[in-house]
């Protein structure tokens, strides 16, 4: 397999090569005389310069012919699946779905492989200051996809944290449907603007009230970046997979009591 | 932009130079960074006879906002802020024969600019024509747009290095504006405040 | 560290250097109702913002001067100012319009000094406090173009009805007003130049020309 790859990798160089050699030919048959060609024997010159390149294109198509001859033939027919009537379709608009395809399948490779690594990572060091421990049966109860949620529960979930914290302002918008983005403003201080991803709080940023919403850029303010470091400190702490919810609701009460905390500093 | 607290700190038998020394190496003790020196400055128009009542327009510049030129209408009953871009100036050369400025009364604030964590504070000289006339601090709390939220955190930072000089009250002119959110024009109302103040005190003796 | 020079210092030095855009070429015409929509075609093509199309505006114009009852010649500043009713936070654009010169017949375009400023919402305030009086005021409303440096507008101007603009508006004639300007420091009249070659290219559908004012006034 990896020597058919290998094979198959100097066959696609060879014809590239190839290629940019016969451009080079017509490159030279189409500007004809130049000026480098000097005075004397010019058309000669031209000529040899011709052949010069042709052999190295009579050259290059010895390679592709050899490189060609040792791969190997594959035994049957691809077996594609559904996909191999994709190649027989006709409107334009479904003709860019293969290309989709199979950029799908190289993500889901990566996914794979990615969370391999990470499991390795995360089996090894706990982020859990606290120890937890379920029963089989709760775990069989929730073993649900907490990334893959219908948008209904996230939009649920929302609404009954902005019912439960009456100080805390919730504006959110949707840039990827399944995936909010919300706005938790408290007074006219600061807002905090938590990614979800499904129903797990994937990034939390906190900024002054005067700040742009940008989700990437950090508080200009010292005080701001501190109280971002918690929020990070307490998303990880109350990061449970099995139990989504019962983490987001934990993390707006954290949130919640440091803000109280910040006002409290603030009016001596 | 933030809420900032302007306050005068007494010279008592100090010159300027020697008041601004001992400031500056209070907050240089705490932690300050110097970054760059600041200007604020106040040229007064008042209308001519032909205009009908008397108007004054005070033209502000404040080097924070270095494409923003600041102006106060004043008319008797009401004063009316307008900002603008730099031209204004040019504009106001337009104006001379309605406006005119008297000379003696081109006011500013200038001096070292220290930025401490969140904190952004300048110590100014001020001088009113040329004389030395005292020493003006601003402190600039930048997290926080509302002056009642933060009024105390800047309380407490102000006295921790004026010590008893540093102000028990908020500006007068902040005070029924404590809930509103705070913009630079606000900054240049308290700075034409003192300048006013200043202009009226006689020249101080000693000149730097 | 070196202390920040005054503004009114940096301003003398920008004027002494001569880049402060202070001088306005224009020339204006008029094209009726039912030929704009191949004005604008023309534009579309010959214009820089070809892609985007065109900028549509919808701006209120109010028209001020300063005048006092001086005992020689009386003393008067123009002041306009502008302000878009379809952007809400766009800011207030005040405006100091001179004397145009007409120079002598060569010249290719009208030139007057202009002083162009954002500002404010507050200016409408103070400048009736400030002692102005407030002339006119119209609604101007329709699209603008960019070719390099110059501004062509097409715009259909309106009068002011109702108390609020925007409400009982009506249009002051059959025709939409049509302007080629450039604000520039002053010295670079090789723009008026341009200027004609570009008025040239929109003839015969509209004839972009140096308006005379004062001869305007005595014709009525």
């Amino acid at each position: 397999m990896e020597r058919d790859i290998e094979q198959l990798n100097s066959a696609l160089n060879s014809v590239k090569i190839l290629r940019s050699n016969v451009r080079r030919v017509f490159e030279s048959v189409s500007n004809g005389l130049r000026a480098d060609h000097g005075d004397d024997g010019k058309e000669n010159k031209f000529i040899l310069e011709l052949q010069e390149l042709l052999t190295t294109v009579n050259n290059n198509l010895r390679d592709v012919e050899n490189s060609v001859s040792n791969l190997t033939p594959p035994s049957g027919p691809f077996s594609l699946g559904n996909t191999t009537y994709l190649s027989q379709e006709t409107t334009q608009e479904r003709q860019a779905l293969y290309g989709q395809l199979v950029n799908s399948y190289k993500w889901t490779d990566k996914i794979r492989e990615y969370s391999a690594v990470a499991g390795n990572i995360l089996a090894a060091n706990s982020f859990n200051k606290t120890y937890k421990t379920f029963s089989t049966t709760k775990r069989r109860k929730t073993q649900t996809s907490n990334h893959n949620v219908p948008p209904e529960v996230i939009e649920n979930l929302i609404t009954s944290i902005d019912r439960l914290f009456t100080d805390v302002t919730i504006t959110t918008n949707r840039p990827f449907v399944p995936n909010p983005v919300i706005q938790a403003s408290l007074g006219r201080v600061l807002k905090a603007i938590i990614a979800f991803k499904g129903l797990m709080i994937e990034w939390v940023i906190v900024k002054a009230h005067a700040e742009s919403n940008d989700l990437w850029s950090e508080s200009r303010y010292k005080v701001f970046r501190k109280v971002t470091e918690n929020c990070h400190a307490a998303m990880c702490h109350f990061h449970s997979p099995m139990m989504p919810e019962l983490a987001v609701r934990s993390f707006m009460v954290v949130y919640c009591y440091i803000f109280f905390v910040f006002l409290k500093m603030y009016k001596k | 932009m933030g809420v900032t607290i302007l306050t005068q700190f007494p010279t008592e038998n100090r010159t300027g130079p020697q008041t601004i020394d001992v400031l500056s190496k209070r907050i240089m003790a705490l932690g300050a960074i110097q970054q760059g020196q600041f200007l604020v400055d106040c040229e007064t128009y008042t209308s001519v006879q032909q205009l009908g009542p008397q108007r004054t327009v005070h033209v502000l510049h404040n080097s924070e906002q270095p494409a923003t030129v600041f102006s106060l209408l004043e008319t008797g009953t009401k004063t009316i802020p307008l900002a603008t871009d730099g031209l204004f100036d040019l504009l106001m050369m337009k104006m001379s024969s309605f406006y005119t400025s008297k000379k003696q009364t081109k006011a500013e604030s200038k001096g070292p600019r220290y930025e401490i964590g969140d904190f952004c504070v300048k110590l100014g000289t001020v001088t009113v024509s040329s004389n030395f006339k005292g020493i003006l601090v601003e402190v600039e709390y930048r997290p926080c747009v509302v002056p009642a939220m933060c009024w105390d955190l800047l309380k407490e930072f102000l006295q921790g290095f004026l010590g008893l000089s540093g102000p028990t009250n908020p500006p007068a002119y902040l005070q029924n504006r404590m809930q509103e959110i705070y913009s630079p024009i606000d900054t240049i109302h308290q700075y034409l405040e003192h300048f006013t103040l200043f202009r009226k005190s006689p020249v101080e003796a000693n000149v730097n | 560290m070196s202390t920040p020079g005054t503004a009114m210092d940096s301003l003398s030095a920008a004027l002494k250097c001569n880049i402060i855009p202070n001088q306005e070429y224009l020339l204006q015409g008029s094209v009726l109702d039912q030929y704009v929509e191949v004005l604008l075609h023309r534009l579309r093509g010959l214009c820089d913002n070809v892609d985007s199309g065109p900028e549509s505006f919808h701006d209120h114009e109010l028209c001020f001067t300063l005048r006092a009852a001086n005992t020689g010649a009386p003393m008067v500043l123009p002041l306009r100012v502008r302000r878009a009713l379809d952007v809400n936070d766009a800011p207030f654009q005040l405006r100091y319009v001179g004397q145009q010169e007409l120079g002598d017949k060569n010249r290719p375009t009208v030139v007057r000094s202009s002083i162009d400023m954002a500002c404010s919402s507050t200016i409408v305030e103070f400048l009736t406090e400030l002692g102005c009086r407030l002339d006119f005021e119209y609604i101007a409303r329709g699209y603008m173009f960019r070719k390099g440096r110059m501004k062509i507008t097409v715009s259909k101007i309106f009068k002011m009805g109702g108390n609020k603009p925007g409400e009982g508006v009506e249009p002051i004639s059959q025709s939409y007003l049509v302007e080629l300007s450039v604000l520039a420091p002053s010295g670079q009249d090789a723009i008026g130049e341009d200027m004609r070659v570009f008025a040239e290219q929109l003839r015969p559908l509209v004839q972009l020309e140096k308006i005379d004012y004062k001869r305007l006034g005595n014709m009525m």
